[in-house]
C-alpha cells in the first residue's frame, strides 16, 4: 500500500453490506478518522434509516471557506440538520435507495468520502479564486498588473489539528498550499527531514516527474505566511511543506484528484514514516539474528565444566 | 486532542483479528489474522534470507530518469494485504499467505508490525499519535512478548498510550452487560472456545490462576468435521466444508439429553430439516438436516462420539480446573462461569454446562457429607452466564473497559516508556478491578 484511500473504510463496508439488502440492524458506532475527525453512524429513527454524522476540529474554518456549499452541492437531498454534538449529518433511507447498482456504489463512495469532501471546500475555493485571478491577470502585463491581481488572493487557514495547519494561498499562476508539521519525537523528526528532502530532490532529478508540483521543505515560515497570525516563530519546532500548484495542475480533469491527493498528505506522510520504521526494525531483527547465530557457532564444543566433588565442594584454581 | 479520542481497541487472535474503538457494541472490523507478501520477500521474516536492501534511489548515483520508480526504490515492503484480501490475494500467483499468530502468541513479529500498520492506517484510518491502544494477550503470555508489542506500539507507531490486557479477563468484563451479572467481580471461570482450541481458564480478582488452566482440543472447527462426517455417512449430495460449517451455524443447538432427543425426533418428524445450498454453478441442492442438529456440540459433552483420544465431558474438565484453583475462590469461580467465543453461542449451551457441573457438585458434596457423617452442606452454587456478547467476548469486555473515564490513567503512556524502557509493560494495573468504578 503506497498510497492511503481518500475514503473511509468503515462507511464504505458497512453501508456496502446494509445496502446490499441485509435484513436491517440497528447501528450505533463512533469511528475515527484521520486528524482527528469522528464519525458516528446510527440508527436512530428506525432500522432502515442509517444516520451519519461528522465531526470535524476545524469546521468553523471550513465553513468559513465554502464547506457548506460544497456538501450541499454533494450530498444535497440526504443533508438533514446536525445531530447534537456533531457538525453535519446526512441520512439514508435503506427503503428509498437508487435502483441501479452502480448509483448505490458511487452513494457509498460519495458517503465514505464525507471527511475528503467537507475538507476540499478550502481547495475548490482556492482554485476558483486562481481561475478568476489567472483570468484578470491576462488583461494585464506583469508590470502593469494591479495591487491586488499581483498579490494573489489572501492565505486561508485551516487549523487542522491542534498544532498543525494547512495554508492556501491563490495567486494568478499559482496555488500554494503550505503544511506545517510538527515532531514531538526526535527519531520521527529525522525520518520526516530525510523523506521530505527525498520529496524535493525527487522531482528535481527525475524526469519523468518534472511535471509533478514543485516541493519545498523549510524550518522557518515561507515568505507566503508573512502577516499570518498564530505561526511559532521559534526555530525548529515546526517544519514547512510547501506544494506549488501550477496552472496544469489546476484544470478541471485534474482538480478532483489533486484535492484528495493533497489532503492526505500529512496521513501519507506520517504512515510512511512509520513504515520506513517498520523496515528498519524488520533489518533490525534479522541481523539480530544473524548475529546471533555466529555467537552461537563461536561457542566450544566442550565447554570447561566446574568440577566438583561429591560433596559439592569445589576446587579453586590457583593464579 | 488526544483527550476526546476514542481509545483503538485490537484483539488479535489466532484465527481472526476484531478492530474497533472503545465504545460502540461490536468491532469495525473482523478478518482473518492473515498477511500476504511477495513470495520473495514474504521468506524474509522467520526464515530465508535477508531482507531485500532498500536500493538507493537511481538518480543519486549515476542519473538517468528510470521509468519503473517504484522497483528502483525499494517499496517491496509495503507490498502486501492483511486480512480479507490478503487471502484472496494468496490464492492468487506472486503472494504467500502468513499467519503471524500461532496458538495465541506473536511468533512472526516482523509480519505481525506491518500487520498493525496496515490495519491502523488502512481500516481504522486513525492516527496512532493522537489514540491509546487497548490490545489483548493469550493467558501466560511470556513477559517478552509483551515488551516486544510495546516496542513496536510505542517506537514505531508512537501511540499515545497502550493497556495489554488478557483475554479471559476482558471475557469476564464482557459478561458485566448480562442481566444475570449483578456485582462487577472479575473472578470467574471463562470457557474460551474458538476454531481451534478450548481453553478453560479460571481468573481470581482479575488474575489468571495460570497453573490451573485446562485445553481441549476439541473446538468450532471438529464440530465442523463432525457434521461433514455424519453428511457424508448419510450420504448427502453436497457434504463440503462450507455446507458444514452453514449447517452447524444455522441448526445446531444442544439437547438435555441425547437418548430422549432421538426418540423425539422419532415422534415428530417436522424437526427434521431440509437445507438449501446454492452451487457456485448456479444450481439448488437440498439436503437432509437430522440428528447432527443435537450430535454435533454434543462432542463438548460426550467426546467419545467423536474423538477416540480426547475422553473428558466439558463439564467435567471445568469442575477439575476449579478443583485444582485454591480452597478459597472455588465458590467464585462456580458461581460465573462466563462463556466467550464463537463456539459457545449453541442454543441452550450454557443450560446444559450449569446443569451437568451441578449434577457434578452435588454428587461430591452428598459423597463428603455421607463421609463426615452427618454434618450438612450449606450447598454450592453454580451458575453458566450466556449473554449477547460471547461471540467477540474480549473485544467487546475491552471496549467496555476502554471506555471508561478511568482508562486512560491505566495505560503506560508514551512519555512513561521512554523513561523507563519496555519492561514497563510487564505490569499493568487491573482494569476494572476493586478500586475503579
Amino acid at each position: 500500500m503506497l498510497l492511503l484511500d481518500y475514503q473511509n473504510a468503515l462507511i464504505q463496508s458497512l453501508l456496502t453490506e446494509r445496502f446490499s439488502g441485509a435484513t436491517p440492524v440497528s447501528i450505533d458506532q463512533v469511528v475515527s478518522d484521520f486528524d482527528g475527525v469522528t464519525f458516528h453512524l446510527s440508527t436512530p429513527e428506525s432500522k432502515t434509516k442509517i444516520l451519519i454524522s461528522i465531526n470535524v476540529k476545524c469546521y468553523k474554518e471550513l465553513v468559513q471557506y465554502g464547506a457548506q456549499e460544497v456538501l450541499e452541492r454533494e450530498y444535497g437531498p440526504y443533508i438533514v440538520s446536525p445531530e447534537p454534538g456533531y457538525d453535519f449529518s446526512v441520512q439514508i433511507d435503506l427503503e428509498n435507495l437508487p435502483a441501479e447498482e452502480e448509483a448505490r456504489n458511487d452513494l457509498i463512495m460519495k458517503l465514505a468520502l464525507l471527511k475528503r469532501n467537507a475538507m476540499a471546500a478550502p481547495f475548490e475555493r482556492a482554485f476558483d479564486e486562481f481561475n478568476k485571478l489567472a483570468e484578470e491577470a491576462s488583461r494585464y502585463t506583469s508590470e502593469s498588473a494591479p495591487q491586488g491581481i499581483k498579490e494573489g488572493g489572501e492565505v486561508m487557514a485551516i487549523h487542522y489539528r491542534e498544532e498543525e495547519a494547512i495554508y492556501i494561498k491563490a495567486n494568478w499562476d499559482r496555488v500554494t498550499v503550505i503544511f506545517s508539521t510538527v515532531f514531538r519525537e526526535e527519531t520521527d523528526r529525522i525520518f520526516g527531514k530525510v523523506f521530505l528532502q527525498e520529496f524535493v530532490d525527487a522531482r528535481r532529478r527525475v524526469l519523468t516527474l518534472q511535471n509533478a508540483p514543485q516541493v519545498l521543505f523549510r524550518n522557518d515560515p515561507p515568505l507566503e505566511l508573512a502577516g499570518v497570525p498564530g505561526l511559532s516563530a521559534t526555530e525548529g519546532e515546526v517544519s514547512y511543506v510547501t506544494f506549488v500548484l501550477f496552472p496544469r495542475h489546476l484544470t478541471p480533469q485534474r482538480r478532483y484528484e489533486n484535492i484528495s491527493h493533497i489532503q492526505t498528505f500529512r496521513d501519507y506522510f506520517h504512515y510512511h514514516i512509520k513504515a520506513s520504521k517498520a523496515y528498519i526494525h524488520t533489518r533490525m531483527r534479522k541481523r539480530t539474528a544473524d548475529f546471533l547465530q555466529v555467537l552461537n557457532r563461536a561457542r566450544p564444543e566442550n565447554e570447561e565444566r566446574e568440577r566438583k566433588t561429591a560433596s559439592g565442594r569445589t576446587f579453586r584454581v590457583q593464579a | 486532542m488526544a483527550s476526546q479520542t476514542p481509545a483503538v481497541v485490537m484483539d488479535n487472535g489466532t484465527g481472526y483479528s476484531k478492530l474497533g474503538f472503545a465504545g460502540n457494541d461490536s468491532p469495525s472490523f473482523v478478518f482473518p489474522t492473515a498477511i500476504a507478501t511477495k513470495a520473495g520477500a514474504g521468506s524474509a521474516g522467520s526464515s530465508g534470507g535477508r531482507p531485500p536492501v532498500a536500493n538507493k534511489p537511481s538518480f543519486l548515483g549515476a542519473g538517468g530518469g528510470s521509468s519503473n520508480l517504484a522497483a528502483k526504490r525499494g517499496t517491496e515492503d509495503l507490498d502486501f494485504f492483511i486480512g480479507d484480501e490478503a487471502l484472496a490475494a494468496g490464492s492468487g500467483p506472486g503472494y504467500g499467505v502468513n499467519y503471524p499468530i500461532r496458538h495465541g502468541q506473536i511468533e512472526n513479529w516482523d509480519h505481525m508490525e506491518r500487520f498493525w500498520s496496515n490495519s491502523i492506517f488502512k481500516y481504522l484510518r486513525v492516527e496512532p499519535e493522537d489514540h491509546y491502544f487497548l490490545l489483548t494477550e493469550p493467558p501466560l503470555n511470556p513477559p517478552e512478548n509483551r515488551e516486544n508489542t510495546a516496542e513496536i506500539m510505542f517506537e514505531s507507531f508512537n501511540c499515545a498510550g497502550l493497556y495489554i490486557a488478557v483475554q479471559a479477563v476482558l471475557a469476564l468484563a464482557a459478561s458485566w452487560t448480562s442481566s444475570k451479572v449483578t456485582d462487577r467481580s472479575l473472578t470467574g471461570t471463562v470457557i474460551d472456545s474458538g476454531d481451534g482450541v478450548t481453553h478453560v481458564i479460571p481468573v481470581a480478582e482479575g488474575y489468571v490462576i495460570g497453573s490451573s488452566i485446562k485445553s481441549i482440543p476439541i473446538a468450532g472447527r471438529d464440530i465442523t468435521y463432525f457434521v461433514q462426517s455424519l453428511l457424508r455417512d448419510r450420504g448427502e449430495p453436497d457434504s463440503s466444508l462450507k455446507t458444514a460449517e452453514k449447517v452447524k451455524e444455522e441448526y445446531c443447538y444442544v439437547s438435555p439429553d441425547i437418548v430422549k432427543e432421538f426418540a423425539r425426533y422419532d415422534r415428530e418428524p417436522d424437526r427434521f430439516l431440509k437445507h438449501t445450498v446454492t452451487a457456485p454453478n448456479g444450481r439448488s441442492i437440498n439436503i437432509d438436516i437430522g440428528y447432527e442438529r443435537f450430535l454435533a456440540p454434543e462432542i463438548f459433552f460426550n467426546p467419545e462420539i467423536y474423538s477416540s483420544d480426547f475422553l473428558t465431558p466439558l463439564p467435567n474438565v471445568v469442575d477439575g480446573v476449579i478443583q485444582s484453583s485454591p480452597i478459597d475462590v472455588r465458590r467464585g469461580l462456580y458461581k460465573n462461569i462466563v462463556l466467550s467465543g464463537g463456539s459457545t453461542l449453541y442454543k441452550d449451551f450454557g443450560r446444559r454446562l450449569q446443569r451437568d457441573i451441578r449434577h457434578l457438585v452435588d454428587a461430591r458434596i452428598r459423597a463428603s457429607e455421607a463421609r463426615s457423617g452427618g454434618a450438612r452442606s450449606g450447598g454450592l452454587d453454580v451458575a453458566v452466564v450466556t449473554h449477547k456478547r460471547q461471540r467477540h467476548g474480549p473485544w467487546f469486555g475491552g471496549s467496555l473497559l476502554g471506555q471508561t473515564p478511568e482508562f486512560r490513567s491505566y495505560c503506560h503512556t508514551k512519555a512513561e516508556y521512554d523513561e523507563i524502557g519496555p519492561s514497563i509493560v510487564r505490569r499493568f494495573a487491573l482494569l476494572g478491578g476493586p478500586g475503579s468504578s
